[in-house]
């Protein structure tokens, strides 16, 4: 139980920048999100904080003590890998035991059974204690890494993509379970590595955004969520992804208008910190908009897009409909039974809350201008 | 040769005789019996092979129980005798040296063995593990070690030797031995340490072990295969080599392979005294590998990471 405090963490393995300029804060007792694509620079952040990498620059405090001079087995942090990295020698009770047993705890026989059973069965590989490692599946070494970790106290807990081997409907109980656990009565730090945004959101405390070495964002789920700070930030929530237009800011009468290249697209946007003129995105949430299948009144103070259909993925009570609006593409998703009907190339409007759209600077990397 | 031939040949022999009798007019039918043609001759070819490769020593054991008037006769119909054994052995008149060398070589060989381990282990660990600016260059100047002719360092060695005291000594030997064989275990073990990930270590570390401990309770034990395999062939090599206690020994610390050739030379030459102890010459190394056979077997490792 430690707050963690990492500060421009800088690393290089030889021409390629891990981490560049990394620095966040995990409060005692947070749950706190690494979330960003493969490559990031999440798991070279958890090892420099775990000790195990030494980073180029920067520094790592645990407790508000620097930790650069402490050896990992003297962290008192507990790891769950992305490779699990199991004991190969070794049956499932002895991997799960092995922090118990170290010259750190050395706890006696009985409670080491007693913990590792617990664990055991909470992760639901109580019966495959026995066992070795290599006549388990995938999972169920998942799950034994992750028992490894939660079975002893820690300072930290640090977690690689712990649930990333899982099957979906075993992810979700566990998700829950690791939900319990964080936020049960030891609240333990944790620091938690993944690039499946549903964890973050439904886990964290914080989430940290990564992307090539550095963080783009921290803020809670609903920070990010509702204001991400770039483009990218923005497209690593949600599914489908926020929808980008491209196009320019333009001067109407005192109002501020969006509008796409193509000039098909043209939404009024308020608070934006940038002059007309200049290129910007549009982004919009699929689930901001509504289709409009021209029935019924428009609602006030929405705008209307004119489009056509051009791919439609009924998914069970809902359908994803992808419009073709001049020549962009915007994503929304609808119920079953407003798309009823609809065929590709059918001519359909949305409905859209100005209030609720997103304008970036150009490209992957643009800053949020909305206020 | 027989090692890459056989795996081929193995599936192709029994799959016919599985099959139920059937017409033979199918497709499938036809292709068998062509496959079991074809693998009964890679059978025949690799069991001429293995004839043809062990006619050496089924020649050589069988001129270690000839006497004296048959040795230089290469037919096998001959009244076998134990007598040329008793006779390296020094059992019968005349005694022999024999034994002392025998066991001179043991003693050099696993010393020599023993330092290699000793030390190669480590050094291994280190350089699968670490890299520092001329890691690769100091491995390859070990490496050095093994292609240079023993012929280019003999002559410097030989005279230093003397100098130092250390000519015609066990120590000297296992020193000079230990060049052969430590090359060898760094080698071959830094490929096992690289082979297992770094992370079972780190796993071991955030447990709470220290480095020294994760690497004798977690690294160790999974390259106990390779150290098997290492020990097998640095014993073979040190057991074998011939230059360096030629030059290097002349009674004390000679070993079997130097000593065996004493036997050609005064007033008549002795084959068959030379097979005798060239056979049990053969028996340390043959021992060891059938000892660690079941270490050999490699795959312990499997499991350990996902994929």
């Amino acid at each position: 139980m430690t707050a963690i405090d990492v500060r421009s963490l800088r690393k290089k393995f030889g021409k390629l920048v891990a981490l560049d300029d990394v620095s966040f804060t995990v409060d005692d007792g947070e749950f706190f999100c690494l979330l960003g694509p493969s490559g990031a620079g999440k798991t070279t952040t958890l090892k420099s904080i775990a000790g195990l990498v030494q980073p180029d620059s920067g520094s790592v405090s645990l407790g508000g003590q620097d930790a650069s001079d402490i050896e990992p087995n003297h962290r008192n942090l507990a790891m769950c890998f992305e490779s699990y990295a199991l004991y190969p020698q070794h049956n499932v009770f002895d991997n799960i035991a092995s922090p118990l047993r170290s010259p750190n705890l050395r706890l006696p026989d009985g409670e080491v059974r007693e913990r590792v059973g617990r664990t055991a069965d909470m992760l639901g590989v109580g019966h495959l204690l026995d066992r070795g490692v290599d006549q388990l599946s995938n999972g169920q070494r998942q799950r034994v890494a992750l028992g490894r970790v939660l079975v002893r106290p820690a300072h930290a807990y640090l977690l690689d993509e712990p649930l990333s081997h899982l099957d979906a409907k075993l992810r979700t109980s566990m998700r829950a379970e690791l939900k319990r656990i964080a936020h049960g009565d030891l609240m333990t730090t944790t620091v938690y590595v993944t690039h499946d945004y549903v964890e973050a959101l439904s886990l964290a405390d914080r989430i940290g955004v990564v992307k090539d070495g550095r963080i783009l964002q921290v803020g809670t789920p609903q920070q990010v969520w509702d204001t991400p700070e770039t483009a990218f930030v923005a497209q690593a929530f949600g599914k489908p992804r926020i929808s980008f237009v491209s196009g320019g800011l333009v001067n109407d009468n005192g109002v501020t208008r969006f509008i796409s290249s193509d000039g098909a697209i043209t939404v009024p946007v308020s608070g934006v910190d940038a002059e007309a003129g200049e290129t910007v995105q549009l982004g919009i949430r699929p689930r901001d908009l509504t289709l409009h299948t021209g029935a019924g009144e428009q609602q006030a103070g929405t705008e209307r897009l004119d489009g056509v259909v051009y791919v439609l993925e009924h998914l069970g009570r809902q359908t994803e409909v992808t419009l073709r609006i001049g020549e962009s593409l915007v994503s929304v998703v609808a119920s079953r039974r407003d798309a009823e009907g609809l065929g590709v190339d059918d001519k359909v409007s949305l409905l859209l809350d100005p209030a609720r759209v997103h304008v970036f600077g150009d490209g992957d990397d643009g800053r949020r201008l909305s206020r | 040769m027989g090692t890459t031939t056989e795996p081929m040949a193995e599936p192709a022999a029994p799959a016919p005789a599985k099959q139920p009798p059937e017409p033979p007019s199918t497709a499938s039918q036809r292709r068998a019996q062509r496959g079991s043609a074809a693998g009964l001759f890679a059978n025949l070819a690799l069991v001429l092979y293995f004839a043809f490769s062990l006619l050496p020593v089924l020649f050589i054991v069988a001129l270690s129980l000839k006497n004296n008037a048959q040795q230089t006769t290469t037919y096998l119909w001959f009244t076998p005798t134990l007598e040329n054994y008793q006779t390296v052995l020094g059992l019968g008149e005349g005694g022999s040296s024999y034994v002392r060398f025998f066991l001179a070589s043991l003693a050099t060989s696993t010393g020599a063995v023993l330092v290699s381990l000793l030390i190669g282990i480590p050094a291994a660990y280190a350089a699968a593990r670490y890299k520092f600016r001329g890691s690769e260059d100091l491995m390859f100047t070990l490496l050095s070690f093994r292609f240079a002719p023993e012929l280019v360092v003999i002559i410097p060695l030989g005279v230093i030797y003397q100098q130092i005291g250390l000519y015609d000594t066990i120590f000297g030997m296992i020193w000079v031995l230990q060049l052969v064989t430590m090359p060898l275990v760094v080698w071959i073990l830094r490929s096992f340490f690289q082979d297992l990930p770094a992370e079972l270590e780190e796993a071991a570390l955030l447990d709470g072990y220290t480095r020294r401990q994760a690497f004798l309770k977690i690294v160790l034990p999974l390259v106990r295969p390779g150290i098997a395999a290492v020990c097998l062939l640095a014993f073979i090599f040190a057991w074998n080599n011939f230059i360096f206690p030629f030059t290097l020994t002349s009674g004390d610390a000679q070993t079997v392979t130097v000593s065996s050739l004493a036997f050609l030379g005064g007033n008549q030459v002795r084959f068959n005294l030379v097979a005798a102890g060239a056979v049990m010459a053969v028996l340390p190394p043959l021992v060891l590998a059938l000892c660690i056979q079941r270490y050999l077997v490699r795959g312990l490792s499997f499991g350990a990471v996902k994929g």
